[in-house]
């Protein structure tokens, strides 16, 4: 029991900054995964401890995330976009201002483009981690990740004018 | 020269090709200046997400997103709520053994006993909560006096504790289930080591049964007073002496006009 709440401990990071990226709210971010943590401990004796902790952690809290998203919908309330992103530091050598238009642009994909994206370049999963998490074939995650890839390049300029990338 | 697909090129960005297969890659990209260059914007789009949400996972975790506190949480509500549902069943046990002994025009335990039992349950339910806890803060203090007071159609004051060291979180409407149509308002505060109190407020019209009483519930104490206006539950883990003398204050500042009665214990 204390190795089953340590290792829920080593993921509460990656958890936050997945939820982070995905509600772009602090409050709501924590909220959710608050509310993960404790799906996770009600329901330990329905998991494996063979199985891995991480997959299993970011399947519940992806579906919270889709569960909450669908009852804002239905309420007709829903986040406000334009209002600042509660982002943290950003590493200095970007810009903050593509930072935020990234961030914003980010925020535009379809849900399952955005969920899909930022399990395989934020949280570093590989494709077969990330498509058991989604409940997708490999080759439905492949499109996704293709298309928000391309989504992201056109609303954020780059597309039509790679010459502005700046160096790294 | 293989052709390298769009999914190839993104694996190759991903990490996720091994040795040869990001040779093979290394070598096409030497011959495809335009891939290489697309390749190099998504890889800045990368590492720009990265920057974007990265620092998140560095920052301190809030106390309230500790797996190892939640789930003392966890296990302290599920016992809680088990021993003290089998202690409402008691106290509804009492109301109905007192009711029968004493033979009122009705079968249903007495009604101040019900509304003990409804102070009881409704303290269970709520000190458990951390963000939902009271429904409108403490920090509000007119608007609780002035919504309550005319929810319950009788003047209510938000009694200060401050002086017997508990503060005041805030409150929230609720039906009293004991009295049709019953509402009542449920005050809710803590002491400095977190240790709440809770008191169910209803008006006393039509309630007939001692001006004061105790009943010991398990871990908790409940204390019951009713004036000419307004029942009083009071409960929390305090000893009946502590509840004795927040009841003496809870009194003086609700109903000023009346002395406390002394009270007796069941």
């Amino acid at each position: 029991m204390v190795d089953f709440l340590d290792e829920l401990e080593a993921c509460v990071p990656a958890l936050r900054r997945y939820a982070r990226a995905l509600t772009r709210n602090i409050d709501h971010a924590d909220d959710l995964v608050q509310d993960c943590l404790e799906r996770a401990i009600s329901r330990r004796g329905l998991f494996r401890p063979s199985g891995p902790m991480r997959p299993w952690l970011f399947t519940i809290l992806v579906n919270l995330h889709r569960n909450a998203r669908r009852t804002e919908l239905r309420r007709g309330t829903h986040l406000d976009a334009d209002s600042l992103p509660d982002l943290g530091t950003p590493a200095p050598q970007h810009s903050h201002l593509a930072l935020a238009e990234l961030s914003r642009a980010i925020d535009g994909l379809p849900l399952e483009q955005k969920e899909t994206l930022l399990l395989v370049t934020l949280e570093g999963m590989a494709y077969a981690e990330a498509a058991g998490i989604l409940d997708i074939p490999l080759g439905t995650l492949m499109s996704r990740l293709g298309r928000a890839r391309a989504n992201l390049r056109l609303s954020t300029g780059e597309a039509q004018e790679p010459h502005l990338r700046s160096v790294k | 020269m293989m052709d390298v697909t769009r999914d190839t090129m993104m694996a190759y960005l991903d990490g996720q090709l091994d040795g040869d297969a990001r040779a093979a890659v290394d070598a096409w990209l030497a011959e495809n200046p335009d891939s290489a260059i697309e390749l190099a914007q998504l890889q800045r789009q990368n590492e720009a997400i990265n920057a974007l949400f990265g620092p998140v996972a560095i920052e301190p975790v809030p106390p309230r997103l500790n797996p190892h506190r939640l789930a003392l949480a966890h296990s302290r509500r599920r016992w809680q709520s088990a021993a003290r549902a089998a202690v409402i069943v008691g106290v509804l046990g009492i109301g109905i053994a007192a009711g029968w002994l004493l033979r009122p025009v009705t079968d249903t335990p007495a009604l101040y006993n019900r509304l003990i039992a409804d102070a009881v349950s409704a303290h269970t339910v709520f000190v458990a909560e951390n963000r939902h806890a009271v429904e409108v803060a403490g920090t509000e203090t007119d608007h609780l006096t002035s919504w309550l007071s005319n929810r319950l159609g009788t003047g209510l004051a938000m009694p200060d504790l401050a002086t017997a060291g508990l503060s005041f979180l805030g409150g929230r409407l609720l039906p009293a289930p004991a009295i049709p149509g019953g509402r009542a308002a449920q005050l809710m505060y803590e002491d400095s080591a977190g240790e709440r109190v809770t008191l169910y407020i209803t008006p006393s019209a039509g309630i007939d049964g001692p001006n004061l009483e105790l009943v010991r519930m398990g871990s908790d104490n409940a204390l019951y007073w009713a004036s000419a206006t307004i029942t009083c539950t009071i409960v929390g883990p305090q000893s009946a002496e502590t509840l004795q003398a927040l009841a003496d204050s809870v009194f003086a500042q609700l109903t000023p006009a009346a002395t406390a009665p002394a009270y007796r214990e069941l």
